[in-house]
């Protein structure tokens, strides 16, 4: 079975331990997402992450590309040894999304980027009159960027129903919690005043992700829809969960070794 | 030379019905013409100009032709980092405006007032950076940007100073256009925008100045430049721009090189306008205006 979220942690690990990368913990809050949008939702006509007639994706938080390259791996648009390679010289993964790789559409890192590009993405294909669906992943900290909010409201009055943002609820940014350094109160509360359809879920529990997104999806309004993912910074592995270290310490040895055992012998 | 931008505008968005024009709700009474013209083209984003960058950008990806424009203190400075990582970096075909720049918005202050935009714009790789002087120069600037399906920042400056040329020109990009020559041309003035006036009224004035003007500051024909300081004795450069990073630089980059001649940069010196006044006040202020600048450079050209 693709997507099995163990498995996508599993080549996060060997590429981090691989590139002594960093932002493993950003990683790991977004794996259940991505195996649901990747497995049930993204359209890619004939495997092609380049097609004209695809659906998008943005993880416009660059922070957690990891997860995404471990998707596309499973999908067969990166090779082993993309993975076993990472962060070598003059290999082309960086630690940061970069829209250069066929399956990546935004160059991030920079956050606040990816949202308004997929605005315009979900707006052309309005003007296009396509069937083609926008969904932009955002980390919560990410949200603190003014261009999101710019983003929001021209969404909501243009009508971008195509449009839906994924906020990756994992309650920590770069120095902490978010609820020490800039207090989000409730994201949803947020989303709906702008005018988005929105829902609130369990965002490593992929059953509820992929019901709300078809709740969504089939909602009868004209609003954007807005997925809150309530997610553990680090999920999967034990000693990283809910620990913001996560977000800058690298693997070694015994570390990766321990990190791989967890994993087996976890839940998720 | 603001009806010759809302000409082109229209006329681009009837030939091609993938232009779009964004605005960030700039712009009263200038698209008037292409609101009625091609209404469906025609976006107001709001006072929110990261998002409107990112948006072009998406709207690019979806196969359009965004023309995105703004005042030039925002449009590029304000957005810079959209145009970079959103726009340039993937190549996508947005022409950005900037309008009134320089000290055209005189009465307004520092905010609207644009004399780093040409130095903050030319170090982004994939981005085009063009500085049209008259009507005929942005027309052919706005169509070369274009044709060309690519990033561009077109910069617009004191849009009434006159026409520099008689008729549309017909030239390459990266052209110098020479608008004064004299057979006995030991000097050479480059000047670009809204100083290429000043500086064929200060060559006006003096004897043996060739005055070239610069509407495409990146790609700029090196060749061209490198020839005119070869022939020149000495160069004087012309901008109500920044004297850091803009033509003035551009040209000693070039000349230092390859062909080294002393340079006299006419341009904004390193500080903020002070006080408030008409836009001849404010080029007092900065000594660009033509009585300071006459004085200027007939006491360098002695000198050399």
């Amino acid at each position: 079975m693709k997507f099995n979220p163990k498995t996508l942690r599993k080549i996060v690990l060997d590429m981090a331990y691989a590139g002594s990368a960093v932002h493993i913990g950003c990683a790991f809050s977004i794996i259940e997402i991505l195996s649901v949008l990747y497995k049930n939702h993204l359209r890619y006509p004939e495997n092609n992450p380049l097609s004209e007639h695809r659906d998008y994706f943005l993880l416009s938080k660059g922070h957690g590309v990891m997860a995404q390259y471990a998707c596309m791996h499973e999908l067969g648009w990166l090779s082993d040894d993309a993975i076993s390679n990472y962060f070598f010289n003059g290999s082309d993964l960086k630690g940061l999304s970069d829209s250069r790789i066929p399956g990546i559409e935004v160059t991030s890192g920079s956050l606040g980027h990816g949202f308004s590009v997929g605005v315009g993405l979900a707006m052309g294909a309005k003007l296009n009159k396509t069937n083609q669906d926008t969904y932009v992943l955002v980390g919560d900290g990410e949200i603190n960027e003014g261009p999101i909010w710019e983003g929001a409201m021209f969404a909501a009055h243009h009508n971008l129903d195509n449009f839906m943002v994924i906020v990756d609820e994992n309650g920590f940014q770069a120095m902490g919690k978010t609820q020490d350094i800039i207090g989000l109160g409730s994201i949803q509360s947020k989303f709906e005043s702008f005018g988005f359809d929105s829902i609130t879920v369990d965002g490593h529990d992929e059953i509820a992700i992929n019901k709300a997104i078809e709740k969504l999806r089939n909602s009868d309004t004209k609003r954007p829809k807005a997925l809150i993912a309530k997610t553990v910074k680090g999920k999967g592995v034990d000693f990283m969960e809910d620990d913001n270290s996560w977000h800058y310490t690298r693997l070694d040895k015994e570390s990766y070794r321990d990190a791989i055992a967890s994993i087996n012998e976890g839940d998720v | 030379m603001r009806q010759a931008l809302s000409d082109v505008l229209v006329e681009l968005g009837k030939k091609d019905p993938k232009v779009l024009l964004l605005t960030g709700d700039h712009g009263y009474a200038l698209f008037d013409d292409f609101r009625r013209e091609c209404p469906n083209q025609y976006i107001n984003v709001g006072i929110a100009e990261q998002n409107m960058v990112g948006v072009a950008a998406g709207l690019a990806r979806s196969g359009f032709r965004p023309i995105v424009y703004g005042l030039s203190a925002f449009v590029p400075i304000r957005v810079l980092e959209q145009i970079k990582l959103d726009v340039a970096h993937d190549h996508l075909p947005v022409i950005f405006i900037g309008d009134g720049a320089g000290f055209v918005y005189s009465h307004l202050g520092t905010s609207h007032q644009s004399t780093e935009d040409i130095a903050c714009s030319r170090v982004i790789p994939n981005l085009s950076v063009y500085s049209p002087a008259d009507r005929f120069e942005l027309t052919q600037c706005l169509s070369i940007a274009y044709r060309n399906n690519s990033a561009a920042y077109l910069r617009i400056g004191k849009a009434d100073r006159g026409d520099v040329h008689q008729s549309l020109l017909n030239i390459k990009s990266g052209e110098l256009i020479q608008v004064k020559k004299e057979k006995e041309g030991r000097y050479s003035f480059i000047a670009t925008g809204s100083m290429v006036r000043t500086a064929i009224d200060v060559a006006d004035k003096l004897h043996n100045i060739n005055v070239w003007s610069v509407p495409f500051i990146k790609p700029i024909d090196r060749s061209m430049v490198e020839k005119i300081c070869h022939n020149s004795e000495a160069i004087v450069v012309f901008e109500e721009h920044s004297k850091f990073g803009g033509l003035g630089s551009l040209i000693a980059e070039i000349a230092s090189e390859s062909s080294p001649v002393k340079i006299l940069h006419v341009s904004v010196d390193d500080q903020f306008s002070q006080k408030c006044g008409t836009y001849e006040y404010l080029l007092q202020e900065h000594e660009l205006d033509f009585s300071t600048v006459h004085k200027k450079v007939c006491n360098y050209l002695q000198s050399v």
